[in-house]
C-alpha cells in the first residue's frame, strides 16, 4: 500500500516529463531569455549582447511606427474576435441540429481552417482584387462601384479581416459539440411554457454556452492578435500606410529586417501585455454582466 | 366514468417513428379531477402518449381534445397542460426562483406579480429555503418539488407525468406518492401520470390504462383491473409475482381452446388439494413468502404463503386452487372469455 502510495507520482511525473522538457526548453526557457534580450543590444547576429538598460523602454516610447502597430493591433482584434466568434456560434447553432445536409454544410464549415494561411492569403488576394475580384462584382450587382480594397488604410484593415472570418473550424466544432449536449428536455419544458425559437436562444442556449463562449473569447482573442501575421504580409506587407503594420509584424520586421532582436524582444513583451489587458477587461465584463453563475 | 365532456379525450390516437409503430390506435378519456395511471413495459408508448397530448410531438392520426377542443393544431403552450418530466427538466442555469419565475415571464405576466405568484407556489410545495439555490445543488426530492411548482404556476387544465420518482430511492417514492395524492384531490385537476411501476400504477390512479405494443389493453379501477385482467397480457403484467397461466387441459383443467390462469394468492397449500407439485424453491420476502413449485407435467405454478412456511425445496406439497378465482381465456387471442 504504501509503496504504491509513493510510486503513483513518481510514474505520473514520468509520464508528464517528456512534455515537461519541451515546455522548459522550447517555451519557458527562450520567453525568459527574451525578457533578458529586451535590455540589450542584441542584434540577432552577433555573439555578445551588451546590457542597455532601459534604452530600448525609451525607443519604445517614442516610436511613432509602433503606434501605428499597436492600432492596427486593437482595430483588428475589436473586428476580427466579435465577427469570428458570431461566425462560430451562428454556424454552429445553426448547423448542430441534424438536418438534411448538414453534414455537407458542417464539411464546408471547417475546410478552410484545414486550407494553410498562406494558399487562403494569395486566395483572398483575388477575392479582394479591385479589377476582377468577385467582392467587387458582387457589390457591382446592388449597383456599388466597389473599393480599392488593399490600397485604403480602412478596407485594408477589413480585408484582413475578412479573410480570418473563414478559418473559424475550431470554434465552430467546440459551439457544435457544446450546443449538442444541451439536454433536449429543456428546449421541451421551454416550449410547454411558451418559450419560441429566439426566447430559447436567449434564455437557454446562449446562458447554457455561457462558459464555452467565454472561453472562445479569451482564446479567441490570443490567436486574432497573433494569426494576422500572415494575411498581412502575403496582401498587404504592412501597408497601406502602415494600417496593417499589426504588432506581430512589426516584430518580425525589427526582428528579421533590421536586425533590432533585442527591440524585438521587448514589443514581444508588450503584445503579451496587450493581451493580457483585453483578456482582463473581457472577464471583468463578464463578472460585471453575470454571464457565468 | 365520464362527464359532459372530458379534461382529456383521445380518439384513434397513432404515431409511427419510421417503421416503429409507437401507438397503434389509442382511446382513452380522463375526467375531471381524475387522476389516470398508464403502465406498461417500456417500449408501450407511454411516454409517446403523454408527448402528444403535450404538443411537443404531432400524431399521424387521431385527436386530442382537452376540455372538448380538439388541440391538435395549437403549439404546445397553448394547450393549458403542464409536464413534469422524468428528469425534471430544470434549468440548470438558474436558480429555483429563475425556474419558476420562467414561464411567467415568458408570458409577460409583471414582475411583481410574477414573484408573488412563485413564492406562493413554493410555499405551496414547501421548497421556499431553496428558492435561491441551484439544481445541482438539491437532491431529486427537492428537485422534484421544483419541477411539481413549476408546473403548478402554469395553471393547467391537465397535468402530464412521465415517471417522476423513477429517479427517486424507494422510502422518498413512498411518502412522495402521499404528497403527490394529496396536492392532486387539493386540485382536482385531470391528471395523466406515466410509470412503469405496478405498484404506483395501482395505488395513485383512479384508474389504470395498460399498455402494450401501442394499444390500450385495459382500462379501469385498479383493483377491477387486477381482478379481471382482460387479456393475458394483463393478468401477466399486473401483480409481483404475475398471475400463473396454464395452457388449457392441464393442471387447471379446461379446455385445448383455453388458457387458465390463477393469482399465486388464489393458490393455497392444502393436503387434501388436488394439486400435486414438487416445491422447487422459497422467497422468504418477510411478511410473506412466495412458493414456486412444479407440477409433474412440468407446469410451474407460484404460491403465496404466509411467513415462515415449513416446506423446503425438493417436499412435496398439494394445492388447492380457488374455483371462484381461476381467470379463463381464449387460448389464440388471449383475451377474456
Amino acid at each position: 500500500m504504501k509503496t504504491g502510495r509513493a510510486r503513483r507520482p513518481l510514474t505520473a511525473w514520468a509520464f508528464l516529463a517528456p512534455y515537461t522538457v519541451a515546455v522548459v526548453l522550447l517555451i519557458a526557457l527562450p520567453a525568459l531569455l527574451n525578457v533578458g534580450y529586451a535590455f540589450t543590444d542584441h542584434t540577432g547576429l552577433t555573439r555578445d549582447p551588451q546590457f542597455v538598460g532601459l534604452a530600448n523602454v525609451r525607443r519604445l516610447l517614442s516610436d511613432g511606427f509602433l503606434l501605428d502597430s499597436l492600432r492596427a493591433s486593437l482595430f483588428h482584434v475589436a473586428l476580427a474576435v466579435p465577427v469570428r466568434l458570431l461566425a462560430a456560434v451562428g454556424l454552429g447553432l445553426l448547423l448542430a441540429a441534424p438536418r438534411p445536409g448538414g453534414r455537407l454544410f458542417r464539411v464546408a464549415v471547417y475546410l478552410p481552417t484545414v486550407i494553410p494561411d498562406v494558399a487562403l492569403a494569395v486566395l483572398f488576394l483575388w477575392v479582394l482584387n479591385p479589377l476582377y475580384g468577385p467582392l467587387n462584382q458582387l457589390l457591382g450587382l446592388f449597383g456599388h462601384p466597389g473599393y480599392t480594397w488593399l490600397a485604403d488604410p480602412t478596407t485594408a484593415r477589413i480585408g484582413v479581416v475578412l479573410m480570418l472570418a473563414f478559418p473559424i473550424g475550431e470554434g465552430f466544432i467546440v459551439v457544435l459539440a457544446a450546443r449538442r449536449l444541451l439536454d433536449g428536455r429543456l428546449y421541451e419544458a421551454a416550449a410547454l411554457e411558451g418559450c419560441g425559437p429566439f426566447g430559447q436562444l436567449r434564455r437557454l442556449t446562449l446562458p447554457l454556452l455561457a462558459p464555452v463562449l467565454v472561453l472562445l473569447a479569451v482564446r479567441d482573442t490570443i490567436l486574432t492578435l497573433q494569426v494576422n501575421f500572415v494575411p498581412a504580409y502575403v496582401l498587404t506587407d504592412g501597408r497601406p500606410a502602415n494600417a496593417t503594420l499589426y504588432l506581430p509584424v512589426y516584430i518580425f520586421d525589427q526582428v528579421f529586417e533590421f536586425s533590432g532582436f533585442a527591440y524585438g524582444s521587448l514589443i514581444t513583451i508588450m503584445l503579451m501585455a496587450v493581451t493580457a489587458v483585453i483578456i482582463v477587461l473581457q472577464l471583468l465584463l463578464v463578472r460585471r454582466w453575470r454571464v457565468l453563475r | 366514468m365520464s362527464t359532459e365532456h372530458d379534461a382529456i379525450r383521445l380518439e384513434s390516437l397513432a404515431k409511427s417513428y419510421g417503421k416503429v409503430t409507437a401507438l397503434d390506435g389509442v382511446d382513452l378519456e380522463v375526467g375531471v379531477g381524475e387522476l389516470v395511471t398508464l403502465v406498461g413495459p417500456s417500449g408501450s408508448g407511454k411516454s409517446t402518449i403523454l408527448r402528444l397530448i403535450a404538443g411537443l410531438e404531432r400524431p399521424d392520426d387521431g385527436r386530442i381534445l382537452v376540455n372538448g377542443q380538439d388541440v391538435g393544431n395549437l403549439p404546445p403552450h397553448r394547450r393549458a397542460v403542464a409536464m413534469v418530466f422524468q428528469d425534471y427538466a430544470l434549468y440548470p442555469h438558474l436558480t429555483v426562483r429563475g425556474n419558476l419565475l420562467f414561464g411567467l415571464r415568458v408570458r409577460r405576466v409583471r414582475r411583481g406579480e410574477a414573484e408573488q405568484r412563485a413564492q406562493q407556489a413554493a410555499e405551496r410545495l414547501g421548497i421556499t429555503d431553496l428558492l435561491d439555490r441551484y439544481p445541482d445543488q438539491m437532491s431529486g426530492g427537492q428537485r422534484q418539488r421544483v419541477a411539481l411548482a413549476r408546473a403548478l404556476l402554469r395553471e393547467p387544465r391537465v397535468y402530464l407525468f412521465d415517471e417522476p420518482m423513477a429517479s427517486l430511492d424507494a422510502p422518498l417514492r413512498f411518502a412522495t406518492r402521499a404528497d403527490l395524492l394529496a396536492l392532486h384531490r387539493e386540485l382536482g385537476t385531470a391528471t395523466i401520470y406515466v410509470t412503469h411501476d405496478q405498484a404506483e400504477a395501482m395505488t395513485l390512479g383512479d384508474r389504470v390504462a395498460v399498455l402494450h405494443a401501442g394499444q390500450v389493453r385495459q382500462v379501469g379501477r385498479p383493483q377491477e383491473v387486477y381482478d379481471r385482467p382482460a387479456d393475458t397480457f394483463v393478468a401477466g403484467f399486473l401483480g409481483s409475482p404475475p398471475m400463473n397461466l396454464v395452457p388449457g387441459g392441464g393442471v387447471l383443467g379446461g379446455t385445448a381452446d383455453l388458457t387458465l390462469g390463477v393469482r399465486p394468492e388464489d393458490l393455497a397449500l392444502d393436503p387434501d388439494g388436488p394439486l400435486e407439485a414438487t416445491v422447487e424453491a422459497v422467497e422468504a420476502l418477510g411478511s410473506e413468502a412466495i412458493m414456486l413449485t412444479r407440477c409433474a407435467d412440468g407446469t410451474r405454478l407460484a404460491v403465496r404463503t404466509g411467513p415462515r412456511p415449513e416446506s423446503r425445496p425438493g417436499d412435496r406439497v398439494r394445492l388447492r386452487p380457488d374455483p371462484s378465482r381461476i381467470h379463463r381465456f381464449d387460448a389464440d387471442s388471449g383475451r377474456r372469455r
